[in-house]
């Protein structure tokens, strides 16, 4: 379980722990960004630990902060490279 | 009071999820009818403790009622309470695009007895089976009694002043009153109510400590206030909230006032010292006539707060007695919450909603279960009575002490007292 987390597992995640129903293609998209989408720095940060379950490695400690899905995603996945 | 009368505090929309009714529609229905909706407890990990029988909101569901990220993040009480402002922003006409033009206009109120045990169980259970990294974030916010403020106020939108009353059950009608207080201060609206949901594993356990709790098993015979077989209380869960609005912001509007709040007040009177809550009951009684400027005589009926422990009992028909003199064993008493139990703080607040359509429909509902009365009370049982409601009194006492009362007069009267 070392892959990147891919934009699919981010919108699965989004709905479970925020309640926040979006596509993959959504998140994808340019200019895309977290607020309008329903979703909280206390919906980030559920994200954040169950992110940090699931792959055994602590995340960067501001990536709940993160305003774009790109921003968030970069930010997990160095933390998982560098873990892995 | 020195407020001026364009502020006078009015009642414009009700919205009511209730064990015997998730509309207010239903709610009335059953309660006009005198359907009892008390019930063995059904919900899960609650079938093996000896609270038996409770008034469970059974046909709700949340996620027609209330959009998917708010429900993650909040408890059942919180549920019920959004879904509750719902039905009473609609049914005062009062819906987004109207509020939207004037967030600060519009504050909210609730009153909760002990907030989101169910989401509190759950996140706790992650922590102690799990560990700490199974709690999610949003256990911060959604066991706190103060949530279902908060939610209703962002999920709307609402940027006026908001509040929560912590003062037990008797809460409920101290929040309608601090609503008032809001309108006449100067903000137009104010969403006020209560609702409860403490009909879970963690939370009934919690309740087993009340003395005063009825372990009956039997729905009929388990809530009998003002009997001699009475036997403590149902618990219940689901509440009220209602739109309280400045008079003159309604009639501007163009939007019927259902009824003023003309009077309230509280004492207290320690907890479960059920015989002094008799002097208690009485003060707030008379100074709720005061500030209401109502006499006795003018009260057309009187929503108990009918605990169903003799003692209290005793001292609410006798605090009836001090305050309103011979007419209090004239007046029609009722206490609808026999039939749904009594859902803590927002018990008061079914009651409102219950007392303002009993003005519109001339009708008293009756107290469900409750057969062969051993107070000098004249307690309506068996069918509603018809009769011409202009001013209601509404009391409520809390198992920790608070005594509250309400005066509610009908939305035509008084315009001009």
């Amino acid at each position: 379980m070392t892959d990147r987390i891919t934009v699919e597992e981010l919108a699965e995640l989004m709905k479970k722990c925020a309640g926040a129903t979006v596509t993959p293609e959504e998140l994808r998209r340019d200019g895309a960004v977290f607020e309008p989408m329903g979703v909280d720095s206390l919906g980030l940060l559920g994200i954040v630990g169950e992110l940090e379950n699931r792959y055994g490695t602590p995340m960067p400690p501001d990536a709940e902060r993160s305003k774009t899905p790109r921003q968030f995603l970069d930010l997990v996945n160095s933390a998982l490279m560098a873990g892995a | 009071m020195s407020e001026p009368r364009t502020r006078r505090a009015a009642v414009t929309g009700i919205g009511v999820v209730a064990p015997n009714g998730a509309s207010t529609e239903t709610f009335w229905k059953s309660t006009r009818e005198g359907i009892s909706a008390l019930d063995r407890i059904t919900r899960d990990g609650c079938e093996h403790l000896p609270l038996r029988v409770a008034g469970q909101v059974r046909d709700f569901d949340p996620s027609a009622a209330i959009e998917e990220r708010f429900l993650v993040q909040t408890d059942r009480f919180t549920h019920f309470a959004m879904a509750a402002a719902d039905l009473a922003l609609d049914d005062a006409g009062l819906h987004r695009s109207e509020t939207d033009e004037v967030p600060f206009s519009v504050g909210v109120v609730t009153a909760a007895g002990s907030g989101g045990g169910e989401f509190g169980q759950r996140e706790l259970q992650q922590l102690w089976g799990k560990g700490s990294r199974f709690v999610g974030p949003y256990q911060s916010i959604a066991w706190f009694y103060a949530a279902s403020t908060g939610q209703i106020s962002i999920r709307r939108g609402f940027k006026g002043p908001c509040s929560v009353v912590a003062a037990d059950e008797a809460g409920g009608l101290d929040a309608l009153a601090h609503a008032a207080r809001a309108v006449r201060r100067g903000t137009d609206v104010i969403v006020a109510g209560a609702t409860e949901a403490p009909i879970a594993p963690y939370s009934v356990v919690c309740q087993l400590g009340y003395r005063e709790l009825s372990t009956v098993d039997d729905p009929a015979c388990a809530y009998r206030p003002f009997t001699s077989t009475a036997s403590g209380f149902v618990p219940a869960e689901g509440g009220a909230m209602v739109v309280v609005e400045s008079e003159c912001t309604a009639r501007e509007r163009g939007v019927r006032v259902r009824a003023h709040l003309a009077g309230h007040a509280a004492t207290f009177t320690g907890a479960s010292r059920w015989e002094e809550s008799r002097e208690g009951l009485a003060q707030a009684i008379r100074g709720a006539l005061a500030e209401a400027d109502c006499a006795p005589e003018e009260i057309d009926v009187v929503f108990a707060d009918a605990l169903g422990v003799p003692e209290a009992d005793r001292a609410e028909a006798l605090a009836i007695a001090d305050a309103l003199g011979a007419h209090g064993t004239r007046v029609p008493v009722t206490a609808p919450k026999t039939g749904i139990g009594r859902a803590y703080c927002a018990a008061p607040l079914t009651d409102a909603a219950t007392a303002v359509l009993s003005m519109e429909h001339g009708l008293i509902p009756p107290t469900p279960n409750v057969v062969d009365i051993c107070h000098d009370l004249d307690l309506v049982t068996g069918r509603a009575r018809t009769a011409d409601v202009r001013t209601a009194l509404l009391l409520s006492r809390g198992l920790m002490g608070s005594n509250s009362a309400l005066v509610l007069r009908h939305g035509a009267t008084g315009a001009s007292s």
